[in-house]
């Protein structure tokens, strides 16, 4: 009994383990004299710098105002990819309209787009939620697109075959064989949304988290831009741990995701 | 049983059979399988003429053929002979190229209870994402309400011997398992015509032989058409009421099995049909 306890502490603390020392040894480095504090401050600085901008509010109206725009962002690309991808997939006549075109766009870098932005929109929330978008929206769509592909045929056709109509063949043959691989691209638009948001506030903003970082630097506030860069790992593996989440809930009946 | 409340007039069907050109000795066949407790919804299927080519290359070559209402009947022939599509053109999978397929449901049935088609594919075909219950729902689709269709499906598991499975996913079924609950699913809507598209082929010799137990157990008590497709000539012989070998896409031989069921493993009679269907293949293509 208590040993299944221990197992349980020890699985659960083993990805942490590494983060850990990672940590400690940093700080003991610092401590010792071994690296500057100049160029690299000690994670007890770090928080130090945490509690600061916490208590002063800075941080939580930076990292709203991040959030905010991650948000909204992701929304608008991966809505637009999620539906284009489903049109595609679903549509011989829209694919042949539009996939070429996508295809072409997305070989552009869309963080090349950077000036182009600036000129349109200024500084402005224009320029950032575009940028999102648009990063989110390609694999969004080729995942949407690939997971529509990858339907069984024999499903579909034991769908119809069982007198399934259109409706009810989208719902409950199409979408859920889909679902594997729209996850897939849910997960790359969520690591590219943080990527444009960050590059983007710190090119050019005058509120957020980048925008918090670029500041920073200018004062040569090295444990700043040292908290920016945690908080966004932490961001990062928020949304990674939300996505893996609804991926066993939506995805209990493939093995490959079951709780193990 | 669990469907024949909602056909209480399949007895149609027999009036149906005497309509269509006879076939007196394929019935006198069916007269000496054991009896049948459950009242015969089978539908009769007539062939005429049956033409189908896939660009440009003929795989069915002006096929006939009459199945009788309640019939078991099975189809085998080598690989490639149009075996498969001739089930798929008669379950309206495929357009003919030309000719016609008839099907005549039992007389008197008004026209939303008309016994549906069915087909059991060479794989289970579930869908991952869906219970055991609720795939074999799945052969309810438009009928009834939720409440009922899962009612329906439930008896319908425990009918193929499922019943603890209800609640799994599919993943979690074995081999066997998975054929059966496509069996549940091809027969709780109780179908006039049950098309087997060598579901059996991937399944171990000893599931192999249960599961030929079960579909003439259930087809015995529903009366449905049973049209079994197979390349297993040991199987056509222990099931069917009478076994067609088709070669390039005509009936090449057709066969009445007369040995009165419950057949045997291993019966002298059935092991010499069996010899008999087999010299046949073989000899037509001795280099085969």
């Amino acid at each position: 009994m208590a040993s299944t306890l221990l197992d349980d502490l020890g699985r659960r603390a083993a990805p942490w383990l590494l983060p850990v020392l990672a940590l400690a040894g940093w700080q003991a480095a610092v401590s010792a004299g071994l690296v500057s504090n100049r160029f690299m401050p000690a994670p007890l600085d770090v928080a130090r710098a945490g509690l600061a901008a916490a208590s002063t509010g800075e941080l939580w109206t930076n990292l709203g105002v991040s959030a905010l725009r991650a948000i909204a962002g992701f929304a608008i690309g991966g809505g637009i990819g999620f539906a284009l991808g489903l049109a595609n997939g679903l549509s011989r006549l829209s694919e042949r309209l539009t996939d070429t075109s996508v295809q072409m766009v997305r070989n552009v870098p869309h963080l090349s787009l950077i000036p182009l932005v600036i000129l349109w929109f200024g500084i402005g929330e224009e320029a950032k939620l575009f940028l999102v978008a648009l990063g989110v929206f390609f694999p969004i769509y080729a995942n949407t697109l690939h997971g529509i592909r990858s339907v069984d045929p024999g499903l579909v056709e034991m769908g119809r075959v069982y007198g399934m109509s259109r409706a009810e063949l989208f719902r409950r043959v199409v979408l859920p064989g889909a679902l594997p691989s729209i996850f897939v691209g849910l997960r790359y638009g969520l690591g590219i949304m943080w990527l444009t948001l960050i590059v983007a506030e710190t090119i050019s903003a005058s509120s957020g988290l980048g925008y918090m970082a670029m500041q920073a630097r200018e004062f040569m506030l090295v444990d700043v831009v040292v908290l920016a860069i945690l908080i966004y790992a932490l961001l990062g593996k928020l949304a990674d741990a939300l996505t893996r989440r609804l991926e066993r809930a939506t995805l209990a009946w493939n093995p490959a995701y079951r709780t193990a | 049983m669990l469907l024949d409340a909602i056909r209480p007039d399949a007895d149609g069907a027999d009036r149906a059979r005497e309509a269509v050109p006879a076939r007196p000795d394929s019935e006198t066949a069916r007269s000496q399988a054991a009896p049948r407790r459950g009242p015969a919804r089978g539908v009769a299927v007539t062939v005429r003429d049956l033409r189908k080519a896939f660009d440009g290359h003929t795989v069915i070559d002006g096929l006939d053929l009459h199945i009788p209402a309640g019939q078991f009947t099975a189809v085998v022939g080598r690989s490639g002979c149009g075996k498969s599509t001739l089930l798929r053109l008669i379950l309206g999978l495929e357009t003919p190229t030309g000719g016609r397929i008839q099907l005549e449901e039992p007389a008197g049935v008004a026209r939303r209870n008309v016994p549906p088609k069915r087909i059991m594919f060479q794989e289970p075909r579930l869908l991952p994402w869906a219970r055991v219950v609720d795939n074999v729902a799945v052969g309810l689709t438009g009928l009834g309400s939720r409440r009922e269709r899962r009612e329906r499906a439930l008896a319908a598991l425990a009918e193929v011997g499922l019943a603890d499975k209800a609640g799994q996913w599919p993943a979690t079924l074995s081999g066997g398992q998975r054929q059966r609950v496509a069996l549940a699913r091809a027969l709780v809507s109780g179908p006039g015509l049950l098309a087997l598209d060598e579901p059996l082929g991937a399944l171990d010799a000893l599931t192999r032989i249960g599961m030929q137990g079960l579909i003439e157990r259930i087809w015995q008590q529903q009366g449905f058409t049973a049209l079994l497709v197979t390349h297993d000539v040991a199987e056509a012989v222990a099931l069917a009421d009478r076994i067609l070998v088709v070669d390039e896409g005509r009936i090449a031989l057709d066969v009445r099995v007369d040995v009165p069921r419950p057949r045997r493993r291993g019966d002298p009679d059935l092991a010499a049909l069996e010899g008999r269907i087999l010299e046949n293949l073989l000899g037509e293509s001795p280099a085969a």
